[in-house]
């Protein structure tokens, strides 16, 4: 069953446009949506959460459509963004006392075994933890009102390497029982190595692909070769860096030309958004 | 709607700014601008209510909540509404003690049913005038609030002036005979219809803008 359907949703803003995106998440999987700063990962999640008006397109969460039954959708739903704090200066215990209320499924049993778990003090104000911990009083929350689906904008971001293991570590544990999923952006592709079953990859508000880790990543090649061979391929690569022995270049792996002497190697998500990123530069 | 009301009583409005009811005590003083003493909680607290909101992602934090878009509107016009008739219900008191106190007739308000009207009617006017217009954009406040301000006051000094201007309005609203007493009391009712009016309007207003807004 998809948890998640975006489809072909468009959205305008003063020079920049979500332009068709679509994609689908499965139930007890994790997707990492990645792409670069200001590539529409943010807009995108506010679309699913109904914040923003988009101007074409749906978005069905659990089965359900999205304008017609956002409160029942709302109440299965745990959700981060970074960088909005909400009520920083107040204590957990005063933020949870709150929260609580809305969700129907609340369960304190939950909710003390979490906070417990993650070692996070009540008595402590928002703002007093780290950015880490503040991911972890999010993922309590939303896991003491059972929620289905997580909805995580970059919770990765700022974390040192050994808090973001520990993180993707949490996440797996999440999706462990097959009943939740987790969609959350980035653009520390190394996190998603470790945890997405799925990728989402979105540039310059266009999806560019959408699929399976392997899927994703098996659908490019790096190349690289002389500057003699980059003329003959040129118009098959999604972008390339010239240096002074030749080029590297990456190139959709149907593409790959028979120029002899070529050299291929896999190409990982980090060089996939970097070739992708310079596509404007080699046109 | 509960729930949210909840949120904005633990969280949203700081204990410190219930001290502002204390403002109530001006009507004690004798023969003063009695719409004054009962601005203070428009000058002072709506405001920095608004402010405080603003710095806590409050918007942001509600609507992600399983609630209707209308009743996070909603919610917050009821909480400015609850402020003003608990300014006014605490006033009450005071304005008793004044009347009781002093002799009328020199030309201010007194403290009669038909002032506490006329305050009705212009915390509707405020309410009316800022509320949709923060939720034009759901962050700008200081066009929408100064604007909301001066609407308030020049009613409140029209208000003022009038015994003076009109001797109808001072003999009906203004002096202590029972005959001007039912005036007075239909004053108040109808400042009560008007208040209820006018918030009505402002939250459908805002709700409306607030429905449009991207966040």
């Amino acid at each position: 069953m998809s948890i998640l359907n975006v489809e072909k949703i468009n959205k305008t803003y003063e020079g920049f446009k979500l332009r068709d995106v679509s994609f689908k998440l499965e139930k007890g999987y994790i997707m990492g949506f990645i792409g670069e700063n200001g590539a529409g990962k943010t807009t995108t999640l506010k679309a699913i959460l109904n914040m923003i008006h988009i101007e074409s397109g749906q978005v069905e969460v659990f089965g359900l459509d999205l304008k017609k039954d956002e409160r029942k959708i709302k109440e299965n739903i745990g959700y981060m963004f970074e960088g909005i704090n909400f009520y920083p200066r107040k204590r957990l215990k005063l933020i949870t006392s709150v929260v609580k209320r809305f969700y129907s499924n609340w369960d304190d049993k939950v909710y003390r075994h979490y906070m417990n778990k993650f070692k996070l003090n009540e008595g402590k104000k928002l703002h007093e933890l780290s950015h880490g911990m503040k991911v972890k009083y999010n993922l309590t929350l939303a896991l003491s009102h059972d929620a289905k689906f997580f909805i995580l904008d970059e919770p990765t971001t700022g974390l040192d390497p050994a808090a973001r293991d520990g993180l993707m570590e949490i996440f797996q544990e999440i999706i462990e029982d097959g009943e939740r999923s987790i969609l959350f952006s980035t653009h520390i592709v190394s996190d998603l190595e470790k945890c997405a079953d799925y990728i989402t990859y979105i540039n310059n508000g266009r999806i560019i692909d959408s699929a399976s880790m392997e899927e994703f990543t098996d659908a490019r090649r790096l190349i690289r070769g002389s500057k003699k061979q980059l003329d003959s391929i040129k118009n098959e690569l999604i972008a390339f860096k010239e240096n002074s022995f030749g080029f590297t270049g990456l190139i959709e792996k149907g593409n790959i030309s028979s120029v002899e002497g070529l050299e291929i190697a896999t190409a990982g998500l980090e060089d996939i958004m970097i070739y992708y990123a310079k596509r404007g530069e080699n046109k | 709607m509960r729930d949210l009301m909840y949120k904005e009583f633990r969280m949203a409005i700081h204990p410190a700014f219930y001290l502002i009811f204390l403002t109530t005590l001006l009507l004690l003083i004798p023969n003063w601008i009695f719409t004054v003493s009962l601005s203070y909680l428009l000058w002072v607290v709506v405001p920095n209510i608004f402010t405080a909101m603003a710095a806590n992602n409050d918007t942001f934090f509600s609507v992600l909540m399983p609630v209707k878009k209308s009743d996070v509107v909603k919610a917050k016009v009821l909480t400015i509404v609850m402020l003003q008739l608990l300014n006014i219900i605490i006033a009450i008191p005071f304005a008793v003690a004044n009347f009781m106190l002093y002799k009328g007739g020199m030309g201010m308000l007194e403290p009669n049913p038909a002032l506490f009207g006329f305050v009705l009617i212009m915390y509707g006017l405020f309410n009316f005038i800022f509320i949709p217009g923060f939720y034009k954009t759901g962050y700008k406040m200081a066009f929408p609030i100064m604007m909301a301000i001066i609407g308030a006051l020049i009613f409140a000094l029209f208000i003022q002036f009038m015994p003076f201007i009109s001797t109808q309005f001072n003999m009906l609203f203004n002096t202590r005979t029972p005959e001007s007493l039912l005036w007075q009391i239909g004053m108040l009712i109808v400042g009560i219809v008007v208040y209820v009016l006018l918030n009505i309007l402002t939250f459908k207003i805002s709700a409306q803008r607030f429905e449009k807004l991207d966040l």
